[in-house]
């Protein structure tokens, strides 16, 4: 099954009116195994880093949002599927 | 052995880097293995390092081995040099390397001497970390590189790592190092949310420590026509080059790394096979690291040398304005034009 690595769940609280972020690094390649809680990648919100786990363990299976790309609050960036 | 709770971790070939983790993750290994072992510097306690040289750190060690200090660079790189010769082990950030004019007496007249000054009788055991380069339009006080500076003064190691596999294997081997080691860190290349680094820079990390010994140079794209030598971010800029070259010319990059000691031999290697020789630098052109491995391949192997080319800063301050600063600062076209002049 896959797992969505939402970006909301890291939304800062002092970020509540910011709508959007920019991926800035990914740390895993397509394809590379996550366990649970690791840092996949880091995300800015109003030029505040965050660095973003991973819900579950599992293949990373897809970056949905790249590095240097914006995203809105709320959407997916990245797909992990799970071993069942 | 504990991470830095922001370290991503390192498992095999899957996880990658940025350079700026890769530097904290050398550094808290070493804290760890020593307690003599600690970093002090302007905003590197609360913020990090500006440039991330000590991001997570705080979250893994007391604030007494991260220590904001002062802005007095006289103050605490003397205290470091103090620390270094009664048997600690001292990293001090100078936080760009253009602010070495206020405590030069400290780094090249007391760290780099003491141990001759006194006959052996101490010797200085610390790191010196600092942050080196433009491309962001920081103007003529915080863009400059001063490798030439650092590598023409005796009595200290110099290195400068262009990824991140580089910056923790080199910052194992500085901390290790019973002599004083200038550690070079190109601000376009730590992965700075804010300063994207080009690609290349963030590359698989071992978990496990390792060291790159000092001295020696890298061959980061071998080729047979002409052998491009460089240094930190341009190591990025030449291989952007020879991939542009590819299919007419053939490109070898040679990463120096060390810019003392330097590895001369694998230079001098590279050019007796190509021929010919482009050195590119960061740094002013004039009495620097361009004319210094110039010398140094024409003194040994003259007979191999049949053309060679410079691409450096031309001896100007660097401009703050983007235009300006990017016609003084060595693009990847200019790399392709000095490539192409020498074939």
């Amino acid at each position: 099954m896959t797992t969505a690595i939402d970006s909301a769940a890291v939304w800062p609280d002092d970020a509540e009116e910011v709508e959007e972020g920019v991926v800035s690094n990914w740390f895993v390649r397509e394809g590379g195994h996550v366990e649970a809680g690791e840092t996949v990648c880091e995300i800015q919100i109003e030029k505040v880093s965050v660095d973003v786990p991973a819900p579950e363990s599992g293949t990373l299976v897809e970056r949905t949002v790249g590095e240097n790309e914006e995203f809105r609050r709320g959407d997916v960036l990245g797909r992990i599927e799970t071993e069942s | 052995m504990a991470k830095t709770e922001s370290d991503p971790g390192t498992a095999g070939a899957d996880r990658e880097l940025t350079m700026s983790r890769a530097m904290v993750d050398a550094i808290a290994s070493e804290m760890h293995a020593d307690e003599e072992v600690f970093y002090m510097g302007e905003d590197v306690q609360d913020y990090g390092g500006i440039f991330d040289s000590t991001q997570g750190l705080l979250e893994e060690f007391d604030r007494d081995r991260v220590m904001d200090v002062p802005i007095s660079e006289t103050a605490y790189v003397g205290a470091a040099v103090g620390a270094a010769q009664a048997g600690m082990r001292p990293i001090a950030e100078i936080m760009f390397t253009d602010f070495v004019g206020v405590c030069l007496d400290q780094v090249y007249n007391q760290m780099a001497k003491n141990t001759y000054m006194s006959g052996s009788a101490v010797n200085v055991p610390m790191v010196l970390t600092t942050a080196v380069g433009g491309t962001y339009n920081d103007a003529a006080q915080h863009s400059q590189t001063l490798y030439g500076l650092f590598a023409h003064l005796p009595g200290m190691k110099v290195v400068v790592p262009s990824t991140a596999y580089d910056a923790k294997g080199l910052m194992h081997a500085a901390v290790r190092d019973d002599d004083p080691v200038v550690y070079m860190f190109h601000k376009r290349l730590m992965g700075i949310g804010w300063m994207p680094a080009p690609e290349g820079p963030k590359t698989p990390v071992p978990e496990d420590d390792y060291t790159i010994p000092i001295g020696e140079a890298d061959v980061k794209r071998e080729g047979s026509d002409v052998t491009v030598v460089t240094l930190g971010l341009h190591v990025h800029r030449a291989l952007e080059a020879a991939d542009e070259l590819s299919g007419d010319v053939d490109v070898e990059v040679v990463d120096l790394q060390s810019l003392v000691p330097m590895d001369t031999q694998t230079v001098v290697e590279s050019v007796e096979k190509t021929g010919r020789l482009v050195v590119v630098d960061e740094d002013y052109q004039s009495y620097g690291v361009t004319g210094e491995v110039t010398a140094r391949v024409a003194e040994r192997t003259p007979d191999a040398l049949e053309a060679v080319e410079r691409v450096a800063v031309p001896d100007v301050p660097i401009p703050y304005s983007r235009p300006l600063e990017n016609e003084v600062n060595p693009q990847v076209g200019d790399v392709v034009e000095a490539v192409e002049s020498v074939t």
